[in-house]
């Protein structure tokens, strides 16, 4: 297992390698990415991706994107944009460590909190330690010399705190009121871009003449992007997961998402959100996967995070969300009764 | 250090769903073991104090995560005797969350248990 994994990570680091000797496309990257490049150049090997009928490369099978590495750098690693390997080795070795230790003794908590009163989640298989890992040497997703969010527009603060206003004390009035996610509407793993979650973090490629289909297991969603030079549609046409058009540079697929909704927010951005996501395959096993992130409205100025996708294993298991979703009409049933309760012990005074 | 993050794990609110300040331990017997999504649910019957028995319905963690980790419906057959640390839903029915569950002489349900133990060569 752990030399599987050592294996994947060399790869995605010569992933990393290749993609800043590739593209320094973003320039906010260019000096870190060299000198990553420096530090590791014995690794890189030039290799020739496989290729679909219709000549592109082919990015299809199963891939997941899990991954430790937080989006944004934890404070006090300053400016250092990734890990050395030896660092990245003995990461790797306290996270196995850790999911062992969880198998024994049950998941450490701390008493009174959320996570206390919740699932041992390693009994159930949630803890994300138990499925396969994508690791990287980065230290953050975002990457550059800060590895943070840009600061979020005085505006935008406002807009977003109109919003969560507006539904602070109504939260459980009805199913309308509640997270898309909690009526399996769209979940934060198959929106645009796409990051991972606790769990089931798994993706299928497929590719067909002038289209990219990617499938995500959670929320069982197919997102279709056409690569077929049309452009997208019409302002007032607005979606969840945006529109997203495709085209190729060398053997990157380069996928724009614009027309989206303010009502699944991306880190608090609202319907001006623009992605541009880059998908690499540099090698057999691992994916790079970068993305631009720009929205006028949210943010001063646009921002890049980088991830590496690994190949798995399939099928995909549907996980249809709406199934046995007995969550919602618990949480609604259960409002009721203690508005009931409340009323009783009002009248009773 | 690098798993600061602190990620989203159910699809839902469990404050929302479930009492925090009401922890119930049950001893039961399963009765089914429904392998849905989003959330699996076991059923247990419950034998009250005046002999009565009560169905209970216990939430449980994610099929597909489970089914990856070698488990199928038959990892959890009726009749098996559990005990079930969790908490009662709000709405005050037999409902439940299991933060824990495990076999009556202490061995974790899920893990190790040696009723349960799934496919050696999917672990």
């Amino acid at each position: 297992m752990s030399h599987r994994l050592f294996a994947s990570a060399t790869a995605a680091l010569t992933a990393f390698v290749m993609l800043c000797a590739q593209t320094p496309a973003s320039g906010q990257t260019a000096p870190s990415a060299t000198k990553a490049v420096k530090a590791s150049a014995n690794t890189s090997k030039a290799w020739t991706p496989p290729h679909t009928p219709d000549g592109h490369p082919d990015l299809q099978g199963y891939w997941t994107n899990s991954t430790e590495t937080p989006l944004e750098r934890p404070k006090g690693l300053g400016a250092k944009e990734f890990y050395t390997e030896t660092e990245l080795a003995d990461l790797m070795k306290k996270d196995q460590d850790r999911v062992a230790l969880n198998k024994e003794e049950g998941r450490p908590t701390e008493p009174g909190t959320n996570a206390d009163v919740h699932y041992d989640y390693t009994q159930y298989g949630l803890d994300r330690g138990q499925a396969k890992l994508s690791w990287n040497r980065r230290t953050s997703l975002i990457v550059g010399e800060k590895g943070t969010l840009p600061p979020m527009l005085p505006e935008a603060r406002k807009r977003n705190a109109a919003i969560a206003a507006k539904n602070r004390g109504h939260e459980l009035d009805g199913p309308e009121n509640l997270s898309l996610s909690t009526r399996c509407i769209v979940v934060a793993q198959e929106s645009v871009p796409m990051l991972s979650g606790g769990y089931n973090n798994n993706l299928q490629i497929v590719q067909g003449e002038g289209v990219v289909a990617i499938m995500h297991e959670m929320n069982h969603s197919v997102r279709v992007v056409p690569i077929d030079g049309r452009p997208h549609p019409p302002a007032d046409i607005r979606q969840f997961k945006g529109d997203s058009i495709g085209h190729w540079e060398g053997t990157t697929l380069v996928v724009d998402t614009t027309n989206f909704t303010g009502r699944n927010p991306f880190q608090g951005s609202g319907d001006k959100l623009h992605v541009v996501e880059r998908f690499t395959r540099v090698d057999a096993d691992t994916i790079l996967y970068r993305f631009t992130v720009e929205d006028p409205e949210t943010w001063d100025q646009p921002w890049t995070a980088e991830t590496a996708w690994s190949k798995v294993d399939g099928p995909i298991f549907e996980y249809a969300c709406h199934e046995a979703n007995y969550a919602l009409p618990h949480e609604l049933h259960g409002a009721r009764v203690a508005e009931e309760e409340a009323a009783k012990k009002k009248a009773d005074k | 250090m690098m798993s600061a993050a602190a990620p989203v794990w159910a699809h839902h609110s469990f404050s929302a769903e479930f009492d925090s300040n009401r922890p119930v331990k049950l001893h039961g017997t399963v009765t089914d073991w429904e392998l849905v999504n989003p959330h699996s649910w076991i059923h247990i019957d419950v034998k009250n104090e005046d002999g009565t028995v009560t169905n209970w319905m216990i939430e449980g963690g994610s099929p597909n995560a489970l089914l990856r980790l070698g488990f199928n419906k038959r990892s959890l057959p009726p009749g098996t005797e559990i005990v079930v640390e969790g908490y009662r839903a709000k709405d005050g029915g037999n409902l439940a969350v299991g933060k824990n569950i495990t076999f009556p002489d202490g061995k974790r349900m899920l893990l190790g248990g040696s009723a349960n133990e799934p496919d050696a060569d999917k672990k």
